[in-house]
């Protein structure tokens, strides 16, 4: 690693500082929502970190879902709780306070203490020189069909784990449906400002998701942050009022969110028949077969997104 | 035929069948129960077709994407992946059949797509042997796991499913801080290949630390076992048959491995506190079973207790150990389901499953009855139950290493689970009116509870088999040896 300059170093300590302040200060805030702006502050705070550490992927990831989705995701349950109005969290603690509850508390904070320290011991006795599996992907890449390391690791070498990760997501879609049935308490009134916005952003943002695919085979970018990409392009229309037509809502939206595990599931099987395992590509069409199937997971993460902003601040009841 | 057996993609079938059935039952909701079970048979036979391949050749190999480890993933399937897949199969068939006549049609399309997500997690969960693909699968059950806890969108249903999401997220993430710690010392996710490569250092034991407390919250172990009471009381009768008798073992098997493939050395004191918080929840589990006054909060704090003895096994250590414990695993999976499914049918008739009332609905109901009580004769653990040669196995191992104290846990959970048995059996034998709106339990509902019943008496008489199965691939070689 090369010398830092006294710049960076200044950066890197105020960027440590202020994500432990923001986490501290979210997880002891009083008021909900302000907990959420702090939540979404600490996931843009690290997303800069990832950018230090050099993994933009993961920056990306991060500034898209961490601080982006899960933000909107947040504010809008903020808005089905019953106490929205002050969002004040003290009514909510109250069931804390039983007799012996501190001691307990004292019990438990001493121990997370001591196993915090531990792991800061533990840390000084990983080895310096770390590596990993560099190698073994740097020989392989060739084989790979993509250029870039991170989306032949996530596409083709470990495509297995992405598919579980996609059917991860889809589950969490039959969960909210479940769980997302009672009416939402404040209605969500449309903006002008808000109007302009979303019809300015939004074709922006499909243009960035679309961008951030393609550039995935190369460099930094890939299907999981063109999804969110698009799926938070999905979230400001759905802000500014709009709302699919309901023909729309059932089969079409079905298809449309399987798309990504069929793609999969597809290119999985197809090797089998001709006596190849799971998931092994043909070596001359891995790169086609990856920005297809990154297509796919693209559309489907993006729809997915959208449908769990949608179910969540449902609010006349509309069921993807 | 032969040939054919040996060859076909057996473990490959057990992911990918369950995925398209999850995916089929969503586009197509209307045809959920139909396809449903066509996917869940299927993948039954899979599991049926992995099992006689073990049992002619040895353990099962597939790399997936044809890269192998370290770079990508390998599918492996030994005795204790076949046995796991195999009891997983058999619970998941019985459920599936209890569950198309139990929900009606609005929940049949919710739970569908939902059900086989979680069977495709559990089946990559047995059929991995990657840390991070472990951790993966782990998180497909524990999420669908939720989402079916709260099926029904009741209050209860809700909070039990909302603590129940709290307590597995944060063991998922302690599983995954350990997994980060091992793989940056060691530079590999597989798990055969780690068990070459690691020494005792402050990285192993944190990792070991780690790994262990988030495993021991996700499968419930004293004194973590806070979330499960509430969910698996709130949920419906299937689901609930589903996480007790499937899902809290899971993680027991993930750990299960880690014990035996990568801290074998780690030995002693970790594996003396696992076998105190077994003794502790052996005790606190009958005790509060003892004490509830429902009827699913009774099984489901059995389960806590019965989750107990298999942490028996960890301060014992020898072969015969894992072997009781495994037993009881797998017997524990069958009765505990036909509880649970007995109680279903209980909640089907009367409306209720408060205890003290039971006396209306037990009379009505011989097969239920008949049901849990052979289910509790295996959890008592009377002969010739599987539970029977289970904690025959366990007490014999704490015999040969010189440990006869645990001994004394094993027998008297056994006194304390006969009480709370026939504090629900009892009922049978006494006088009462029939409910007043009473609804017909179909029929196969209560032979599906029936044949899990027997089932779990059945795998007593048939444990010489399955332990030499067990035995394919020597699964249990590294902790033996130490």
């Amino acid at each position: 690693m090369e010398t830092l300059t006294e710049l960076q170093w200044i950066f890197d300590v105020l960027t440590g500082c202020g994500l432990l302040w923001l986490a501290w200060s979210c997880l002891s805030s009083r008021n909900l929502h302000r907990a959420v702006v702090q939540f979404v502050s600490f996931g843009l705070l690290m997303s800069l970190a990832w950018v230090r550490l050099e993994a933009p992927d993961i920056a990306l990831a991060e500034a898209a879902i961490g601080a982006g989705l899960t933000g909107a995701l947040l504010m809008a349950s903020l808005a089905r709780l019953p106490l929205s109005g002050s969002a004040d969290i003290r009514a909510l603690k109250s069931a804390e306070r039983i007799a012996g509850a501190r001691l307990l508390q004292l019990l438990r904070n001493s121990l997370l203490f001591a196993f915090a320290l531990f792991i800061i011991y533990a840390i000084f006795f990983l080895p310096p020189e770390f590596s990993g599996l560099r190698e073994e992907v740097a020989t392989e890449i060739e084989n790979a069909g993509v250029r870039n390391p991170v989306t032949a690791v996530l596409l083709n070498f470990r495509g297995y784990d992405t598919f579980l990760e996609l059917l991860v997501l889809l589950g969490a879609l039959f969960g909210v449906r479940i769980v997302g049935m009672q009416p939402v308490r404040t209605s969500m009134t449309s903006e002008p400002v808000l109007n302009i916005l979303a019809s300015l952003l939004t074709p922006i943002l499909i243009l960035v998701a679309a961008y951030l695919l393609w550039i995935g085979t190369d460099g930094a970018g890939g299907a999981f942050q063109a999804g969110a990409v698009l799926g938070a392009g999905g979230v400001l229309l759905l802000l500014a009022g709009w709302r699919p037509a309901r023909a729309l809502m059932a089969s079409p939206f079905r298809s449309l969110v399987l798309l990504g595990p069929l793609a999969f599931v597809f290119v999985a099987v197809l090797p089998l028949l001709s006596g190849r395992a799971l998931l092994q590509y043909p070596p001359d069409s891995a790169g086609t077969l990856i920005v297809l199937l990154e297509i796919a997971a693209t559309l489907s993460i993006g729809l997915t997104l959208c449908a769990l902003f949608l179910n969540v601040s449902a609010d006349d009841g509309e069921q993807p | 035929m032969a040939p054919m057996i040996l060859t076909l993609p057996w473990g490959v079938a057990l992911i990918v069948m369950p995925v398209v059935g999850a995916l089929a039952c969503y586009l197509f909701r209307r045809a959920a129960k139909p396809l449903g079970l066509m996917t869940v048979t299927v993948t039954a036979l899979s599991a049926a077709g992995l099992a006689l391949r073990t049992t002619r050749a040895d353990s099962y190999h597939h790399a997936v994407g044809g890269w192998g480890a370290p770079l990508g993933i390998e599918l492996y399937a030994d005795g204790l992946s076949v046995l796991m897949l195999v009891a997983t199969a058999i619970v998941a068939c019985a459920i599936s059949f209890y569950a198309a006549r139990f929900f009606d049609d609005k929940e049949q399309a919710r739970f569908w797509p939902l059900w086989l997500l979680l069977l495709t997690a559990m089946n990559a969960l047995f059929l991995s042997r990657d840390l991070f693909n472990m951790y993966v699968a782990l998180e497909l059950t524990g999420l669908a796991a939720v989402a079916l806890t709260a099926l029904t969108g009741s209050q209860d249903a809700l909070s039990g499913a909302i603590r129940y999401l709290l307590a597995t997220m944060l063991g998922s993430l302690a599983y995954l801080l350990g997994v980060v710690f091992i793989y940056h010392g060691y530079g590999t996710l597989d798990l055969a290949m780690l068990g070459q490569l690691v020494e005792s250092n402050p990285v192993t034991w944190l990792a070991l630390g780690l790994v262990s407390a988030g495993l021991a919250l996700k499968t419930a172990l004293f004194p973590l076992h806070f979330w499960l009471p509430p969910a698996h009381a709130s949920a419906t009768p299937p689901v609930s048959a589903a996480l007790s008798a499937l899902v809290v073992k899971t993680a027991f098997y993930v750990l299960l491995r880690f014990w035996l493939e990568i801290f074998p050395s780690e030995g002693a004191a970790p594996a003396q506190l696992f076998g105190l918080l077994g003794c502790a929840a052996v005790f606190w589990g009958g005790v509060q079973a003892l004490r509830a006054r429902r009827l699913k909060l009774l099984i489901a704090y059995s389960t806590v207790m019965q989750i107990g003895y298999l942490f028996i096994a960890f301060p014992l250590g020898i072969l015969l150990a894992w072997h009781g414990a495994l037993y009881l695993l797998l017997s524990h999976a069958l009765a505990k389901a036909a509880m649970f499914l007995a109680a279903g049918n209980v909640l089907y008739y009367g409306g209720h499953d408060r205890i003290a009332d039971l006396d209306h609905v037990a009379q009505r109901l011989p097969l239920t009855v008949a049901a849990f009580a052979l289910a509790g004769v295996s959890i008592m653990g009377l002969p010739p139950s599987g539970g029977f040669v289970a904690k025959w196995l366990l007490i014999q191992a704490s015999l040969d290493t010189g440990q006869w104290w645990w001994t004394v846990p094993i027998l008297a959970g056994s006194l304390v689970a006969a009480a709370y048995v026939f504090k629900v059996v009892g009922f049978a034998f006494t006088q009462a009116e029939a409910p007043q709106e009473a609804k017909l339990v179909p029929v196969s509902m209560q032979w599906t509870a029936l044949v899990l019943a027997v089932a779990a008496i059945a795998l007593g008489l048939i444990a010489p088999w399955t332990l030499t199965w067990l035995d394919v691939g020597d699964p249990f070689s590294g902790a033996v040896s130490r």
